[in-house]
């Protein structure tokens, strides 16, 4: 099978890439880019760990051909820091311990950055709705949903 | 999980997307949204030797309307089409129905003709190879008995779509394009009602449009699930009341969507269709729930989704 070449703006960065037509893109940004933040783990789209930033839309990167998405901009968990200082997001789940196992954390904290980047001041149902798109085996939602709520309340 | 080998193409019309499956031997799939595709190809129960995007062709995309009616561009995404002005204030049925499909993620990745013609699924069948092999092929996957009813010569997997239910109650059309030129016929036609192979669809065709009435309607979507998140429907009962005539669909159980229709809206009327349709379902051992409650639940949701609707309340 031919290599496909793919321009993709990571993380604030443009890189050029030639990879198979059936590569996913969680595939290209964790066995190419180093970037493990997404992880796998269903593997099939139910549960949100993989899920990345697409042109500000969260998908689950493991449903996506990296071909698809030639030209997007794609953000990670490790793009959302400010140099050394941790987005507001990532800053209150360890406040408000929301994290566990850590496993659904990076696909939980992108999931909520979308809801928080197209409504800055969700209602709590707004909140639940928008996380009930990833599983946390831990159980941990209560956290989780609190620690999206005091962002919603400090934020601007 | 890794990916079988296959080769990647954009199509930017629907002409070059057909050209494209021809050159390919029609050993090619269409992908929109891959949230149904993509699975499916993983668990190799596709093993295309092509796969073509059609996300890249734009008279696929969008909603627009007509003189009377309301033609969605089938690449539109569910959550895309939840958000439309008109869906919520005219067709309810369809705005519970997009609002119940899975989880928002997904909503924004997965498109309506994608969610129309997703494949039917089954507890032996959405499995991985191995898993397959061991416990031996299906009639879906081309063996010879049904693993669910070894008696039975057809196949029981369920339908598990969402919104061509509700689209179905509003008397959806849907426009095809293939090789012979266009043809448009009503929703429930592209069923085939054969669980190994679930539409009506010629080889190479592409749904083009989803075409609706464009008028006021009433209509509650009910879906019976185990989890409030990410679950296709167990049983998933849509109802839409025009004027003093009502539509009912049943969607979950077995290889297509039912269509029902009433004259009148009285309790008797909606007694008999609730005994009808339950009658009709003829659910199998292949799901989370048990059978004799996913038979029951059809008439409970039925009853349950016209006393909403007589409360004007929603989900």
């Amino acid at each position: 099978m031919k290599t496909i070449k793919v321009t993709l703006n990571v993380n604030n960065e443009k890189i050029i890439l030639q990879v198979k037509p059936y590569e996913t893109l969680l595939e290209t940004l964790r066995e190419r880019l180093s970037l493990t933040g997404a992880k796998e783990s269903c593997s099939l789209g139910s549960c949100g760990a993989c899920t990345v930033l697409v042109n500000g839309t969260p998908v689950r990167s493991c449903l996506i051909l990296t071909p698809e998405v030639d030209g997007a901009t794609i953000t990670t968990i490790e793009g959302l820091k400010d140099k050394e200082k941790l987005h507001p997001l990532q800053h209150a789940f360890m406040e408000k311990g929301a994290v566990q196992c850590g496993f659904c954390t990076p696909g939980m904290i992108m999931t909520a950055k979308a809801l928080l980047d197209r409504n800055k001041k969700p209602e709590k149902k707004d909140i639940i709705k928008t996380i009930s798109s990833n599983i946390c085996r831990c159980t941990g939602y209560k956290k989780i949903i609190e620690a999206v709520e005091e962002v919603s309340k400090t934020s601007g | 999980m890794i990916l079988p080998k296959f080769d990647y193409k954009k199509a930017r019309t629907v002409e070059e997307a057909q050209e494209l499956y021809n050159k390919y031997n029609g050993n090619a799939v269409y992908l929109a949204g891959g949230t149904d595709l993509v699975p499916l190809i993983k668990l190799r129960l596709f093993q295309p030797q092509v796969v073509i995007d059609l996300k890249g062709i734009d008279e696929l995309t969008g909603v627009r309307k007509t003189n009377n009616s309301l033609v969605i561009g089938p690449n539109t995404t569910l959550f895309e089409l939840k958000q439309h002005p008109f869906i919520k204030d005219y067709l309810p049925c369809l705005f519970e129905s997009l609002e119940a499909t899975s989880c928002e993620t997904l909503q924004m990745r997965g498109t309506i003709g994608g969610n129309i013609l997703q494949n039917t699924r089954c507890l032996q069948y959405n499995k991985s190879l191995e898993w397959r092999t061991a416990r031996g092929f299906c009639l879906k996957m081309g063996g010879s008995v049904c693993n669910v009813a070894p008696n039975s010569k057809s196949c029981f997997s369920n339908y598990c779509g969402d919104n061509a239910p509700s689209l179905m109650t509003l008397d959806a059309k849907a426009k095809l394009v293939g090789p012979k030129g266009e043809r448009t016929v009503r929703l429930e036609k592209l069923f085939s009602d054969d669980g190994r192979a679930p539409f009506s669809i010629k080889p190479g065709e592409i749904l083009k449009e989803i075409i609706l009435p464009f008028k006021k309607t009433k209509g509650v979507y009910e879906k019976l699930t185990v989890r409030g998140s990410i679950d296709y429907p167990l049983v998933g009962v849509a109802v839409t009341v025009k004027n003093n005539d009502a539509k009912v669909a049943v969607t979950g159980i077995g290889p297509s969507p039912r269509l029902y229709e009433l004259k009148e809206i009285d309790e008797k009327s909606i007694n008999d269709v609730a005994d009808w349709a339950c009658e009709d379902a003829k659910p199998v051992s292949n799901a989370v729930l048990t059978p004799s409650y996913r038979k029951k639940m059809v008439g409970v949701l039925i009853k349950r989704a016209f006393k909403k609707i007589a409360s004007g309340g929603s989900r």
